[in-house]
C-alpha cells in the first residue's frame, strides 16, 4: 500500500518535473529558434490557431451565453426579495468577466482542443511517426509543441473575451424581457461597476490556462505508450489533468488577486 | 582495396526491466554493402536498429558511425548527423497530415535552404525513382500500403544519405511490391554506393539483396557471414531459421509460455 502509493507521489513529481522541462524547452525555441535559424513555421501556427480558436467560436459562445442567462435568472431570484434587480446586471458581468468566462471556456478548449492534440500526437507517437520526425532530425518540440502553444496562448485569451461578451449578451436578454429593465438602464449599470482590472484578472487567467492545457495535452501525447489503447488513454489523462489543473490555478490565481487585492 | 567501415558497434548491450535484449553485441558494416540483419520476432533486431539510429541508447558499448560515437553526442550534434541517415519504417510512418509530396519534402525544407522550385525538381526525381510520379498531392490515407512504403523510401532517399535503414521492408506486401523495393534498395545500394542496413525475416529477399547477413538470436549475434556462407553454415539455429521449421534449437512452445520443466 506504502509502496504504492510512494510510486504514486514519485510519478507525479516526475510528470510535473518533465512537464516543466517541455515548457522551457517550447520557450527556448520559441524565443530562440531563429537564432539557430530553426522558427517555429508561420504556416502551422495559423493552421493550429484556426483549429484552435476559430471552430471554437460556436461552442464557445453557447456556453457562455446560456451561463449568462442563467446566472441572471439565478442572482434575480435573489434579489428580487431585495428589490434590488437591477444590479443582475453588474453581477452578471462581473462574475463572467473575472471568473465563469475564463474558467468555462477553457474547460472547453481542453475538452474539445486539448483531447484532439493529445490524440493526435498520441496516434503519431504509436505509428512510430514521432520517430521518423527524429530520424530526420526535426525536433518535435519545435515542429509539433510549440506551434500549438502559441496557438492557444493568443487564441484562448480572444475566446475568453468573446465569452465575457456573449455572457453579458445572455444576462442582457433575461434582464431586458422577463426582468423588464430598461435596455440603456441595463448597459449603463453593467458597465458603472465593471472595472477594466476585472477584465484583466480574468485574461490572465485565460493565459495560464492555455498554457496548461497546451503543456499537458503535448506531453501525453508525446508520452503515448501501446495502441489504440494507449491513445485512449492519454487523450483521457490530457482532460482530467487539465481540468484539475485548471480549477487549481484558478483557485491560486483567484487567491493571489483578492489577498493583493486587485 | 581496405573496405572503409561506415557503422561499427563495440560491445553494445541493453537491458530492458533488467532484461538483457541485446547480449555484446560487436559487427561492422563497410561503405555501399548490404548489410541484414534477421532473427526471430523478439529476438532483438528492432531494439539493434534503433540502437544504431540513436533513438534507443546503448547501457554498454560504444556506437560508431562515420567515425563519431553517437552515443556521447549531444542532442544537436546527433540530429546533424542524422542529415545523412534515412529510414524506411515498417509501417512508413509518414505523416497523415501532409500529402505525399510534402512528406518527401519535409525533410528537404527543414535541413536546407533550397527555393521551392528545386525542392519540386528533386521532390519529382525522388518520386519517380520510386515509380510513383502523379501522385503528389495524395494523401497517405489514399494510397495502398505498397505505395506508402515507396513514399517512405522517396522520404527516406530525399536528402540523398550515405546511410539509408530499413525495418522490415518487405513484411506486409505482396509478392510483387516486395520484389520492387528489394530492387529499389539494391540499385541504391548499387548505383548511389549508398549502406544500406536491413532488418527482416523474409528469407526470399534477404538471399537477393544481402552482401552480408548476421544472425540475431535472443540478443546475441550468432553468425555473420556473406548469403553462401550462412546458406551452407553448420549452426541448427540458422538452418531451422532459413527452413522455417518449427523444430530445433529455436522452441517457442518452452521458451515463451515458460514450460520449460514440463518436458
Amino acid at each position: 500500500m506504502i509502496n504504492y502509493l510512494g510510486k504514486f507521489i514519485i510519478g507525479i513529481f516526475k510528470e510535473t518535473l518533465e512537464i516543466i522541462i517541455l515548457f522551457f524547452n517550447t520557450l527556448g525555441w520559441i524565443f530562440f529558434g531563429f537564432l539557430r535559424r530553426k522558427p517555429v513555421k508561420l504556416e502551422s501556427i495559423f493552421y493550429q490557431m484556426v483549429f484552435a480558436g476559430v471552430r471554437s467560436v460556436l461552442i464557445v459562445f453557447f456556453i457562455t451565453i446560456f451561463t449568462g442567462i442563467v446566472l441572471a435568472m439565478q442572482t434575480a431570484y435573489q434579489l428580487e426579495k431585495m428589490g434590488a434587480v437591477i444590479y443582475v446586471a453588474s453581477l452578471v458581468a462581473i462574475s463572467l468577466c473575472r471568473e465563469l468566462s475564463p474558467v468555462l471556456t477553457s474547460l472547453v478548449v481542453a475538452g474539445r482542443v486539448g483531447s484532439a492534440i493529445a490524440a493526435e500526437l498520441g496516434t503519431m507517437k504509436v505509428s512510430e511517426q514521432i520517430e521518423a520526425l527524429d530520424i530526420m532530425g526535426i525536433d518535435k518540440n519545435r515542429f509539433l509543441v510549440a506551434p500549438r502553444f502559441i496557438a492557444l496562448f493568443f487564441m484562448l485569451p480572444c475566446l475568453t473575451i468573446l465569452g465575457n461578451l456573449s455572457g453579458i449578451l445572455g444576462g442582457f436578454i433575461v434582464g431586458t424581457t422577463s426582468l423588464n429593465i430598461n435596455p440603456y438602464l441595463y448597459i449603463q449599470t453593467t458597465f458603472k461597476y465593471l472595472k477594466l482590472k476585472d477584465i484583466f484578472t480574468g485574461l490572465t487567467k485565460s493565459f495560464v490556462f492555455a498554457m496548461i492545457i497546451a503543456l499537458v495535452s503535448c506531453f501525453e501525447g508525446l508520452n503515448t505508450k501501446g495502441g489504440a489503447e494507449g491513445v485512449g488513454k492519454a487523450t483521457t489523462r490530457s482532460v482530467v489533468i487539465s481540468f484539475i489543473l485548471i480549477l487549481l490555478f484558478d483557485c491560486i490565481i483567484t487567491a493571489i488577486f483578492y489577498f493583493s487585492k486587485l | 582495396m581496405e573496405k572503409e567501415v561506415v557503422i561499427s558497434l563495440k560491445n553494445v548491450s541493453k537491458y530492458f526491466e533488467g532484461r538483457k535484449t541485446i547480449d555484446n553485441v560487436s559487427l561492422d558494416i563497410y561503405r555501399g554493402e548490404i548489410f541484414t540483419i534477421m532473427g526471430c520476432s523478439g529476438s532483438g533486431k528492432s531494439t539493434l536498429l534503433r540502437i544504431m539510429t540513436g533513438i534507443i541508447k546503448p547501457d554498454e558499448g560504444s556506437v560508431i558511425i562515420k567515425g563519431k560515437d553517437i552515443t556521447r553526442l549531444s542532442y544537436e550534434e546527433l540530429n546533424e548527423t542524422r542529415k545523412s541517415f534515412g529510414m524506411l519504417f515498417q509501417y512508413s510512418a509518414l505523416l497523415d497530415s501532409l500529402t505525399v509530396k510534402e512528406n518527401v519534402a519535409l525533410p528537404l525544407k527543414e535541413h536546407t535552404k533550397l527555393p521551392d522550385q528545386i525542392i519540386d525538381i528533386i521532390i519529382k526525381l525522388k518520386l519517380s525513382l520510386v515509380g510513383l510520379r502523379g501522385f503528389e498531392n495524395y494523401y497517405p490515407s489514399q494510397i495502398s500500403g505498397g505505395m506508402k512504403k515507396r513514399v517512405g523510401l522517396a522520404r527516406a532517399i530525399a536528402l540523398d544519405p550515405d546511410i539509408v535503414f530499413y525495418d522490415e521492408p518487405t513484411s506486409g506486401l505482396d509478392p510483387v511490391v516486395g520484389g520492387v523495393i528489394d530492387k529499389l534498395i539494391k540499385d541504391l545500394s548499387d548505383k548511389l554506393l549508398i549502406t544500406s542496413v536491413v532488418i527482416t525475416h523474409d528469407m526470399q529477399s534477404v538471399f537477393k539483396i544481402s552482401d552480408r547477413i548476421a544472425m540475431i538470436h535472443k540478443g546475441k549475434l550468432i553468425e555473420i557471414g556473406t548469403p553462401v556462407e550462412i546458406k551452407n553454415s553448420n549452426n541448427p539455429y540458422i538452418q531451422q531459421f532459413i527452413n522455417g521449421s518449427p523444430n530445433g534449437p529455436i522452441d517457442f512452445f518452452k521458451e515463451d509460455i515458460g514450460l520449460t520443466d514440463l518436458y
